[in-house]
């Protein structure tokens, strides 16, 4: 029993090192981008996505919230997403409604109660899936491309180009620093309780503490890339419609687009074809 | 030297860049450690809301909200694939008054209580708008609320739960002390890399106002706004189907007009590729 537990603290442990959790997030960002979603017109995608990202809430049909969530798990599986983001969708999806569904039979609900709860679970599910598929398919800077396209504010989308070029910087950053305070600290005991609350007291001291030093730093960063943006005119270049033209010129819709399109449209009207006559 | 406080438009940009990489990296971990419940009390260090907040403090409050809200939709959203389309309207606007209501509190950053006040306020005021847009949005979502026995009942208790769950625990242990411990410590130190005077009294932008909080308001209706268009869309797609008569003949139709366009579309990629392959023969 003893051995079980410790091992399984070790690899609970080990899934979550710094390391693991910056492997798997760069992979999700720049792992897949030869995949058949990937390589999808952005603004097709988009529009796409807002067809699944809506339709379920409105539909209380269901086959058709079948349907659609059949559609997007292939989708999803088409688009190689990290196995990382599966596990917290799936767990997302499930502890929220169980969780609901056990409370509500706290309060004298019965088996009744399940259907309403998993048709919510249906549409919970297509809706994330679809977004994991679009979001975590497409390559960050198509992503932001294709927002621009649609208008977005322009501090969206630099949002987005910055966010995954820093991203694995800071992560590193904040790793040393996290290091650093570790190498110099003192950790206490942690054979029982009281040493393990003790513990876990001390690694969110030591987690707090670490954001004094990395704000100072970002701070420094974060001036000198704005200043450097403010060499290359970006604030100006921003709303200027023509720098916008030149930035979005590479989008080009192809057949494959249209035809990813049309085999949507056709499977989702197969779908409300066989729910009239159920 | 009475000057308020008017940062510049690439010092706002600055801290927009600052609070909005620090905030995602912070809420990217917290997107991926799994939070333990022991019994229904939920121990999570989901709220690293403490950094935001100090920057709020510090700084101008409305670009740090915005670049909070901003950075947790990038990072943790969009990053991990979690984006759930008008559920982040929701978070992005009550992140953004939370924080820019505390930011405006504090005048002088070096007055203790005031930041605590201010700290813990911010997150309730995040929490309970947030409480009432999940509560509405399940009220929506499922079809004939009321009538689910046990439904309403649980909604309400687990919703307004986890909010005083948040606000207890998240918010004095990972929002309050935090902030206490920060802002006197960065107080004078931050300010001189970003190129900006420290905040004072007399350079603060002023107290919360009836602007500020009819601003609030009108953004929160906004939030509201987006999950009431759910129920009226429903209404219409059920009105449409009225109207067309039999849906089966319609269904029948939409497939013929797919089955056309993919062989179309099939047809026109071919004769585009086999034309490309004469060409550059």
């Amino acid at each position: 029993m003893q051995s079980i537990k410790k091992k399984l603290s070790e690899n609970i442990l080990d899934k979550l090192s710094m390391d693991f959790l910056r492997n798997q997030v760069l992979k999700n960002a720049y792992g897949n981008d030869d995949t058949f979603i990937a390589k999808r017109d952005p603004r097709i995608l988009l529009v796409w996505y807002v067809f699944f990202a809506l339709a379920p809430w409105f539909v209380d049909d269901l086959p058709f919230l079948l349907g659609c969530f059949v559609l997007v798990a292939v989708t999803t599986v088409m688009a190689k997403v990290a196995p990382l983001v599966l596990v917290l969708f799936c767990l997302g999806v499930f502890s929220q409604t169980g969780y609901l569904f056990v409370v509500s039979l706290i309060f004298g609900g019965n088996a009744q109660t399940v259907v309403p709860l998993l048709v919510l679970t249906l549409k919970v599910a297509s809706v994330s899936l679809a977004s994991i598929t679009v979001f975590s398919g497409l390559d960050p800077d198509r992503l932001s491309n294709g927002l621009m396209w649609f208008g977005c504010p322009e501090k969206l989308s630099f949002s987005i180009s910055y966010a995954y070029r820093m991203l694995p910087m800071l992560m590193e950053e904040f790793q040393n620093v996290l290091l650093s305070y570790r190498l110099r600290g003192n950790a206490p005991e942690h054979d029982t309780l009281a040493g393990k609350v003790r513990y876990l007291i001390y690694q969110i001291q030591v987690i707090i503490h670490s954001f004094y030093p990395l704000m100072l730093n970002t701070a420094k960063r974060s001036r000198t890339t704005v200043e450097a943006l403010e060499i290359k005119g970006y604030r100006y270049a921003a709303v200027n419609k023509e720098v916008k033209k030149m930035k979005l010129a590479t989008l080009k819709v192809t057949y494959d687009d249209l035809l990813f399109l049309a085999v949507s449209f056709l499977w989702m009207a197969v779908v409300i074809f066989a729910g009239t006559l159920v | 030297m009475t000057k308020r406080e008017n940062a510049t438009q690439s010092q706002k940009l600055m801290v927009f860049v600052l609070t909005m990489s620090l905030y995602g990296l912070a809420t990217l971990f917290t997107e991926l450690i799994p939070s333990i419940q022991v019994g229904i009390v939920e121990f999570s260090v989901e709220y690293f809301l403490f950094i935001p907040l100090v920057l709020a403090m510090l700084f101008d409050p409305m670009s740090a909200a915005l670049g909070a809200a901003t950075g947790e939709l990038v990072f943790s959203e969009i990053m991990l694939g979690q984006f759930g389309g008008l559920g982040e309207l929701e978070k992005f606007i009550t992140v953004t008054i939370g924080v820019y209501i505390a930011g405006r509190m504090v005048r002088d950053p070096r007055n203790r209580k005031m930041v605590g006040i201010a700290a813990i306020s911010g997150v309730i005021i995040q929490q309970v708008l947030g409480m009432i847009v999940d509560i509405l949005k399940v009220q929506f979502a499922v079809q004939d609320f009321e009538a689910v026995p046990g439904l309403p009942q649980s909604v309400f208790a687990t919703e307004g739960f986890a909010c005083l769950n948040d606000v207890v625990f998240s918010g004095i242990l990972f929002c309050m002390l935090p902030t206490l411990f920060l802002v006197p410590r960065l107080y004078g130190k931050i300010e001189p890399l970003i190129g900006m005077r420290p905040r004072t009294k007399e350079t603060a932008l002023g107290a919360v106002n009836a602007k500020v909080v009819l601003g609030s308001l009108v953004a929160f209706a906004v939030a509201v706004c987006a999950e009431m268009l759910a129920e009226s869309g429903m209404s219409l797609i059920d009105w449409e189907a009225d109207w067309a008569g039999s849906g089966t003949a319609l269904a029948a139709g939409m497939i013929v007009a797919a089955v056309v366009a993919v062989i179309v579309l099939a047809v026109m990629k071919k004769r585009a590729e086999s034309s490309k392959a004469t060409q550059g023969v």
